[in-house]
Formats: structure tokens, sequence, C-alpha cells
């Protein structure tokens, strides 16, 4: 076929028309996911109110400010925002690649919270301070030991042997050693957790994930049995079904105690913002924390801790709806991963303030007071941006 | 995605798999959201409040108790006491809550000297609120409370107080009457009535304290304060300032209920010297007296012996001191035998079935009839006290005055046979005695009244078919011709039968007839109030702590006699003459008694309750003319009525018109034959 230059220029014209308006179609920006983005934002900020109310009276009564937690979590937020917006630009293939930095950095930190450099709190060392922030390396660890797993899994190609599984196992069970440490048995137990899912989703042999299963039951009987497990540690997670050492589980009936009534005396709409008496008179412990539910579903009662249980719910579909259309396997077995996490951290908490779990000391993602924990979620959400913007 | 389609696949089942889970795990989180917040709500709000508010109560000083005169009978006195709140120093299985508690519970037993198990014993009982501090120690030195707020890191959650203390300053006087407080009960707290008492509350057990209850009670302080969790107060949300009790005004004369105790009690002790016919000594288990005005029907004393001390009751009875006071031989301290006991009336009774035997229609109040040795009656002789003497023939007041038995037979059994004839037998008998307070309570402001028993056809078949069975057992069960056997077919077949017997017996006072010494004294004082019978009464007035006037409490007609002129006056002479002719009944117990000046009105009783040795009566009034006071006297066991109960009445009333006080006063039996 003949052609001349000018022809061929037209086309090359053409060719780089279409081009480019595939490079824009396709354009990785134009692919945002913006109600994953909003979702966490509406959360954090439904967040903010409760962390402000929870302590309100009690920083008051103290003399400080009463925004003193709620500043903190905001510049968490700001530089959670920020993490957020590095981490989707940058492709996840190449997170991918820098996976092990990732999570010899977090195994060092780890290391170093148990050194005489970390800090201790209420009978836990789980910080590094760092120039006056507070830095909790077993948060980031999640998110390291999920994308080492995931990439190792990925190597494999779907086929995952038992040389991969073994690896993956190594790899997950050395943070939890070093968190159980702590110790904290709420955040050991999400790394297990998030690897059995990666196990699931990568195509693991049901074999092997019945072997494991197995092996971690008889290891829970064998901690059990060699009180690998501190005693405050198992009364704690007993004393929900009212058993156990009495004095010892006191605490955490009492918290339970304290934190049904919260929740049940919201009834369906609550007492209103700044009324909830179990809040504002100090009823619940550590309601900025890990009781925060307690302060939404008393002040904003059924209807307010159904708002966030959906809010939360539209961040596991939209998970799981990325994990789907994922391009490559670790994509999917990333996203699918965090929404496990998120699952568990979840029903973990809420499901402890609402009596039908243990006391165990794991954030509401999102909601809870905490700034590492804060920054590594938004960490989360820019890898599923991520993910979601490359999946063709 | 850039896997195979087979694991394309594969890879979306697995993701389905773990939405499932995930939904599952939200969905679980919902319906236990539902379940707590909606469904079980209510209960959790409560319990959020019972969290957030404190109740504090401040109870409220009672009210006095006084005698007519104003002197106190009761009064409260503040009392420095050790109290500790149990929820810092216990915990829920009542042992110290940590060291610390323990620590303070030993220097609290140390500076109590108790021991540490009374602390935590005291402390942890249930029957005081958990919202207060409970009292360790009441009455304790003031060195003691020094150590305790100078101290006061050393016991922490120990506060000393002072708490109102029932206070008794005439001793033992009165017991009966005063009663005693208690500690409300768990089952009391469950009743209606006890709405507004909480745990630790104290109420009238007894007496006045708990006829009067509402009155002296008060109104207990509150104050609802808002702690939070560490307890700190943040906010008083109501306060009540507490509101003391209501002082209770008496009729008691302070000095006639000294004197009416002290001679009760020196009368049946003496009587215990007394050697009877028979050689043994009289037992004189027990008695009790009473003094009414006899116009108003106010109690002016009343005694009951043997009698308790109430202040052993405060702050709590022991239990050695209450059982030494229920066990078997104790006499039954407890019991107020003026509105509680239970006695035969014997012939102090014959006012009421005299005047019954005129409204009857049978005679006269002059009519006469023999006074026989004894009365035939279907085989049975029912004899005159007199043992066989004919003592000519009787009018209703030569019958009142010899207390002639055989007298009131005949006439009972006219009456009998008249209503056995009747259609509708009119038993006179019974309607009369009501109209003296018989049959009744008088509706005295004493708990624990007994109504007693004026028996009659309707009381004998209900009676009867209660044990109709049981006789027909024995009836069967008895040896055939045995004389058992033949009372009890005989009870059996016709037991519902009103017989003439009975109606004989209850003419007298024995038999079937139960009255208290009050219903006997209410009797006698319609008799001296021409005819009409006051409710006995010992409340007169409420004053509130201030003394102002707050309610009278006005005497109360309670019935009339309905007798007319004339056989009121036949009674009353025969009553005089019982007392003041030289063969009246009552007549040996006044002697040197100035009958001129202060004529006496009475009636002995005699009344058999055998095996026992009998019960002595005594009613009358003073004086007769115009009376003032009626007096009733009973001792148990304690003979002829002229020999022990009428030298009792004759030394209240000497004492009560300045003849003889009570202090020189002398127990001088009377004779011991005469009923």
């Amino acid at each position: 076929m003949a052609t001349n230059y000018g022809q061929d220029r037209e086309l090359r014209q053409q060719r780089a028309q279409v081009q480019s308006r595939w490079m824009e179609v396709y354009a990785p920006i134009r692919h945002l996911d913006p109600v994953l983005v909003l979702t966490a934002l509406g959360l954090t900020a439904i967040g903010l109110v409760a962390i402000y109310s929870a302590k309100l009276v009690a920083l008051s009564a103290q003399g400080l400010p009463p925004t003193t937690y709620v500043s903190r979590q905001l510049l968490a937020l700001a530089i959670g925002v920020l993490v957020m917006v590095v981490v989707a630009v940058v492709d996840y293939r190449v997170v991918r690649v820098y996976a092990p930095v990732l999570y010899v950095v977090s195994i060092v930190l780890l290391g170093l919270v148990l050194s005489p450099l970390g800090t201790a709190f209420g009978g836990a060392q789980r910080w590094i301070v760092l120039g006056g922030f507070q830095l909790q390396p077993s948060e980031m660890a999640k998110l390291a030991v999920l994308v080492v797993v995931a990439a190792l899994i990925h190597e494999s190609e779907g086929q995952p042997r038992a040389g991969v599984v073994l690896a993956c196992l190594v790899l997950t069970l050395l943070p939890t050693g070093l968190v159980f440490l702590q110790p904290d048995l709420g955040t050991s137990m999400v790394f297990v957790w998030s690897t059995a899912v990666l196990f699931l989703l990568g195509g693991v042999q049901a074999r092997y994930l019945v072997g494991l299963t197995l092996s971690g039951v008889i290891g829970v009987i064998v901690a059990l049995q060699t009180e690998l497990i501190q005693d405050y540690q198992l009364s704690r997670l007993t004393a929900f079904l009212g058993a156990g050492d009495a004095s010892a589980a006191q605490t955490a009936a009492f918290q339970t105690r304290q934190s049904l009534i919260a929740v049940g005396s919201g009834q369906f709409a609550g007492k209103g913002l700044f009324e909830g008496t179990q809040t504002s008179l100090s009823y619940v412990p550590e309601n900025h924390t890990d009781f925060i539910f307690t302060v939404i579903a008393e002040e904003f009662g059924f209807l307010g801790g159904s708002v966030v249980l959906a809010l939360l719910l539209v961040l596991v579909w939209r998970g799981l709806r990325i994990a789907i259309l994922a391009k490559d396997t670790f994509g999917t077995l990333v996203a699918g991963g965090i929404v496990a996490i998120l699952t568990l951290q979840v029903f973990v908490n809420v499901g402890m303030t609402v009596g039908i779990m243990p006391v165990t000391g794991l954030p509401l993602p999102f909601i809870s007071y905490g700034g590492t924990s804060l920054i590594v979620w938004f960490a989360m959400i820019g890898l599923l941006l991520n993910i979601h913007m490359r999946r063709f | 995605m850039a896997l195979p389609s087979s694991e394309s696949s594969s890879s979306v089942l697995r993701l389905t798999f773990l939405a499932v889970l995930v939904i599952t795990l939200f969905l679980a989180l919902f319906a236990r959201l539902w379940f707590l917040q909606v469904l079980a709500g209510d209960r959790y709000v409560e319990l959020a409040d019972s969290n957030r508010l404190r109740t504090v109560v401040t109870e409220a000083p009672r009210g006095a108790i006084l005698a007519a005169d104003g002197e106190e009978l009761v009064r409260n006195r503040p009392a420095l006491a050790i109290s500790a709140d149990r929820q810092v120093l216990l915990d829920a299985t009542g042992a110290p809550v940590n060291a610390e508690a323990e620590r303070v519970i030993e220097r609290l037993a140390e500076l109590l000297e108790i021991d540490e198990e009374e602390v935590i014993e005291r402390l942890g009982s249930q029957r005081r609120s958990p919202f207060r501090p409970v009292p360790v120690a009441v009455d304790v030195t003031p060195e003691v409370v020094f150590t305790v707020q100078e101290q006061r890191e050393l016991f922490p959650g120990v506060v000393p107080e002072t708490l109102p203390v029932r206070q008794y300053p005439q001793d033992t006087l009165a017991a009966h009457l005063v009663g005693y407080i208690g500690e409300v009960s768990q089952e009391e707290l469950l009743d209606p009535a006890f709405a507004d008492y909480r745990a630790g509350d104290l109420v009238g057990r007894m007496g006045l304290e708990q006829s009067y209850e509402a009155d002296l009670r008060g109104t207990a302080g509150e104050r609802v304060l808002v702690v939070n969790a560490r307890g700190d107060v943040l906010d008083v949300q109501r306060d009540r300032e507490p509101v003391q009790g209501n002082d209770l005004v008496t009729t008691l004369d302070l000095d006639l209920q000294q004197a009416t105790e002290q001679l009760l009690e020196d009368g049946i002790i003496a009587s215990r010297s007394i050697r009877r016919d028979d050689g043994q000594l009289l037992p004189s288990t027990a008695g009790s007296a009473v003094v009414l005005d006899a116009r108003t029907g106010a109690v002016l004393a009343m005694a009951s012996y043997p009698s308790f001390d109430p202040r052993e009751f405060v702050g709590g009875v022991s239990r050695a001191y209450f059982e030494s006071l229920i066990e078997e031989d104790s006499g039954d301290p407890l019991v107020n035998r003026v509105i509680a006991g239970t006695y035969p009336p014997g012939s102090v009774f014959k006012t009421a079935t005299g005047a019954a035997m005129v409204e009857g229609g049978h005679i006269t109040p002059r009519g006469q009839v023999e006074c026989a040795p004894a009365f035939e009656l279907g085989g049975n002789t029912f004899r005159n006290w007199n043992r066989g003497v004919n003592e000519g023939m009787m009018d209703l007041s030569d019958a009142l005055m010899r207390s002639c038995d055989t007298y009131f037979y005949e006439l009972a059994f006219d009456q009998w046979l008249a209503e056995e004839n009747a259609e509708e037998p009119d038993e006179v008998v019974i309607d009369v005695a009501e109209r003296f307070g018989f049959n009744q309570r008088t509706g005295i402001d004493l708990p624990g009244e007994i109504a007693g028993r004026v028996p009659g056809r309707q009381w004998r078949e209900e009676y009867w078919l209660a044990r109709r069975d049981s006789y027909c057992q024995q009836a069967e069960a008895a040896t055939a011709g045995s004389r058992a056997e033949e009372l009890f077919t005989d009870l059996c077949r016709f037991g519902g039968a009103w017989r003439g017997g009975d109606a004989v017996n209850t003419s007298i006072g024995q038999g079937d007839v139960i009255a208290t010494p009050l219903q006997v004294a209410a009797s006698y004082q319609a008799i001296a109030n021409d005819g009409v019978l006051m409710r006995p009464h010992l409340g007169a007035e409420i004053r509130a702590p201030d003394g102002t006037l707050i309610r009278a409490i006005e005497p109360e007609e309670f019935g009339s006699l309905e007798l007319s002129d004339q056989t009121l006056a036949v009674i009353r002479e025969g009553l005089e003459r019982t007392v003041m002719e030289a063969r009246g009944t009552g007549e040996s117990a006044f002697t040197g008694f100035p009958l001129d000046q202060i004529p006496v009105a009475g009636k002995t009783g005699t009344a058999e309750l055998r095996p026992r040795v009998p019960f002595a009566w005594f009613a009358g009034y003073a004086p007769a003319d115009d009376p003032e006071i009626v007096v009733a006297v009973n001792v148990e066991e304690g003979g002829g009525g002229s020999q022990t109960a009428a030298p009792i009445v004759r030394n209240i009333m000497a004492h009560h018109f300045g003849v003889v006080l009570a202090d020189e006063a002398e127990f001088e039996a009377g004779d011991e034959i005469l009923d």
C-alpha cells in the first residue's frame, strides 16, 4: 500500500490523538475512588467529634483545653492524607518491589520498642517516642506483613508451594511474636488473621489451610497450658463470658459492664451530643481509644452506631470491589487483606464494646484516638486507591 | 485480572467467601446493637442512672413520746457514732476490697476494741443501705471520734457522725406502751405499705412507736448527687432537708403509771407467799393493770408484768437479750397482757350477763331469784362458789354483791329455753355483752389487741364443724363403753348444739368466754359513765417539734349500754355494795380505805381455768358517786379476785386519791374464798 509522508504524518497525528485520548481516559488520576476517600474522611470526622465528646469533661477537669486530643488527631489526619496521596501516586508494583524494605524497617522498629528505647504505658511497651510524637510500630507492621506476604504469594503465580507458605509463616510469626511480647494480644492476632486470609485468597491448597488451622488451635492450647499468655490477658479474654479469676477479671468485667450500660442506654436515637452520662462522667475507661464506639452509641444511639457501621461497610464494599478489579494477584491480595484487617478490627473492637468479644486493645479504624493507627489506615486507603487507579 | 480464567473464577469464589464472612460479622454487630439499644435499652437507662445518681439520706430525728404533763417518756439524744462506707472497704462478696481496706478495718477494730470479724459483719449487714455510711459503733467516746478526725489518712471511708438515738428518761416505765423501734425488715421492704422505707430505716415495732409511726417518723432528708466514675460529686440534683417527726402527747399520768407498775409488781410478788387452802403457795405468774379516765376512756396508766427494758433495743437488740424475752419460761414479757392477755372473765362478766337477763325480760332489776347452793341441769350440778349455803332470795344488786352464781344460772337457763323455743333465737347475752365492749376489739391505739369472744350458737357451730372429724375419730378409737367413747360420740353427733350448760357457764364468765383486761375495764367505764362506753385511747395530741398543736386526738364514743336508768342504777348499787357492804365479796380488800370519803364500786372475779390455779380479777371505779377513774387488775394464777386482785386495785386507788402513796403501800391480801 502506497503511503506518503503526508499521509503518514496525518496517521501519526491521528494515532497520537487517539493515544492521548486513551492516555487521558486511562490516566490513573482519572480513576480515583471518591466514595472510598470520602467515606474514610467521614469516619475520621465522626471520630474527631467522638474524641472531643469523650474527653471534654475529663480534660476540663484537669484544666486542659478540651481540644487537646482532637488537635493531635487532626495533625495525624493531615499526615495521614499526605501519606495516602504519596502511597497512591507511586505505582503499587513499586511498593511490591520495596515490600521487603518496609518489612525489615518494621521489624527493626518493633525490636526497638522492646529495647530500652521503647516507651511503656499501662503495663504494655508499645511505643517509640520520636521528637514529641509517639510512634506505634505495630500499626505499621500490619501493613508491612500484609504487603510482604502478598508479594511472596504473587511471585508464586497463583500456585504457592510449601516453601512459599513456610516463608510467609515465618515472616508473619516474627512480628507476631514481637508484638505479643509488648504485650499486645489484639494486634498480634491481626498478623495471623491477615496472613490466613491471604493464604485463602492466594490459592494455597486446602490441605495446607486445614493443617495450619489445626496447628494454630494446638498452638493456642499449648500457649494457655504453658502460661505463655499472661494471666491478665487470659482473664480479660474470659471476663466477658463471666468466667475466670474474679479479682483479675474485675477490671475487664467493669469495663465491659460500663460499656454495655453506655451502649444500651443510648437506646434508638441516643442521648444527644455531649449528653452521654456514661461518657462525660468517665464511667467507661479508655473511651477515646479502644472504647470510642461507646461514645457514639450512647450519644447517637442505634442510629449513630448503625451509620458508623454502615460507613465501615462501604469501605469493605469498595475494598472488595477493588480486589476483584485489580489487575494482578498482588493487587487482589493487598485489597482483600486490607478488607480482612478492617473487618477483624471492627468486629473485635465493636464486639468488645457490646459484650460479644473479649476485651483486647484493638482500635476502631479511623475513629479511635491514635495517630499511628490513623496514618496507617490512610496509607491503606492510599494503597486501595493505587490498585484501583492502576487496574487496566 | 491478569490471572488465567480458571484461576480467575477460583479467585472470585475465594473473594466471595471473604465477602460473605465479612457481611456475616457486620450483621452480627447490627443485631447485637439492636438488641442492646432498642430491645434492652430501658434496662440500661436505669443502670446508667443508678451509676450516676447517688441518693444520700439523712435520717429525720424521730418525734418524742410524752406523758400528759409533757414529761418525756421517749426522746432522742444525739449519739456519737463511727460509720464507714461499705463500698470503699468491702467488695461484693463482703470481704475487704484490698490490703489497704484490710488495714483500715484492722485499725478500726483496734480503736473500737472489737473483733475485725465483728467490724466486717456490721459493715456488711444487708439490712443497711450501701449508699450511706453504715454505723459500726454507736455511743463511742469523743476520743474515738477525735482519733478518726485527726488521722483521716489512716481511716479512708470512715466517718464520725452524730446519730439520733432513742432515749428513755423514765427507764423501763411504760415499756409495753411506748414499744421500741427496729430496722425495717427485708420482707417489709417488699411490702407496698413500706414503699417509702429504705434498707436501714427504723420503724416502730410495738406500742405507740408502732401505732403512731406516721406521726413520729418525720421525713428523711434526701440529696440526690451526680457523681462521676471516681465518686467525685459534680452536682446536686435534688436536696431536701430532713423534717423532724412530730411529738406524741399521751394521756398517761406519769405518776400514776409509776405507781401502777410498782403496785402491780409488789402485789404479784407479795401474793406469792400466800398459802392456799390446799397448802400450796399462790403461783401468781403474771398480771396486768389498767387505769382509765371514767369519763373519756383515756388510759391513765397501763401495766403488764413481767416487763422488759426498751433501752436494750436501742441500736439493735442483742440476740441474747431478745432470746431471753421469748424463751419458754420467760413469762412472755413482750406481751402487753392488758390488750393481749386472753382470760375467762369470770364474775367480773356478771354485770354484762345480769343486764342481759333484764334486757331478755326474764326478771326486773328488783325481781328476786333464790340463791341456791347449786343448779341442776340434765344430770349436771352447777354449784355456787360458796359451797353449799343457801343465801335466800336475791335481786340483781344482791347477786352482784354476793356474786351469786345460781342467780345467773337460773336466769341464763330461762333465756336459753326461750331462745330454743324461738324461731330465730335472739341471743341477748351476746348482744348486751357487745354493748359493754366485749367480743370485739376496743380499737385502742396500740397494736396487737385481741378481740376476745362471747360464745353463742354460731360460734359453737363453726367451732364444732372445724373439729367434728377429730371428735368422730376419737369416738371410734375409744374403748367401747368407756366415758371417753360416750363423750366423743356425743360431741361427734351433737357437738354443734348450743346447750343449756353452755348458756349457764357463759352467764358467769366461764366456759368459752374470753376477754382482755382492757375490755373488762372498758365495760366498767361504761357503767361508771352512765352507760356511755368510750373508746380507750393513749394518744392525746400530736405536736410539732416546736410545740405547736398539729392534731388533737379527741375522746371517741365507742358504744352505749342502752340500759334503763333503773337497771344501771341497780348494777351500780350492786357494785358499790360489793366493796362497801360487809357481805360484799370485795369488802375485805378495802378494809381501812376511807370509803366514806371516796366510795368505791367494783366486782371481784375468780376465773377457773383448770387445772391451773384460778385467775384473780377485780374491776371497779371510784368515787362511786362521781367516778373519776376505772381500774381493772388481773393476776394470772393469783387465786381469788378478792384475795389478790382487789388489794392491788385498792392500792392503786389509794395512791391516786392520795390516801396512801405507792411508796408506802403494803399489799394486804383479801379473803381467799370470796369469789
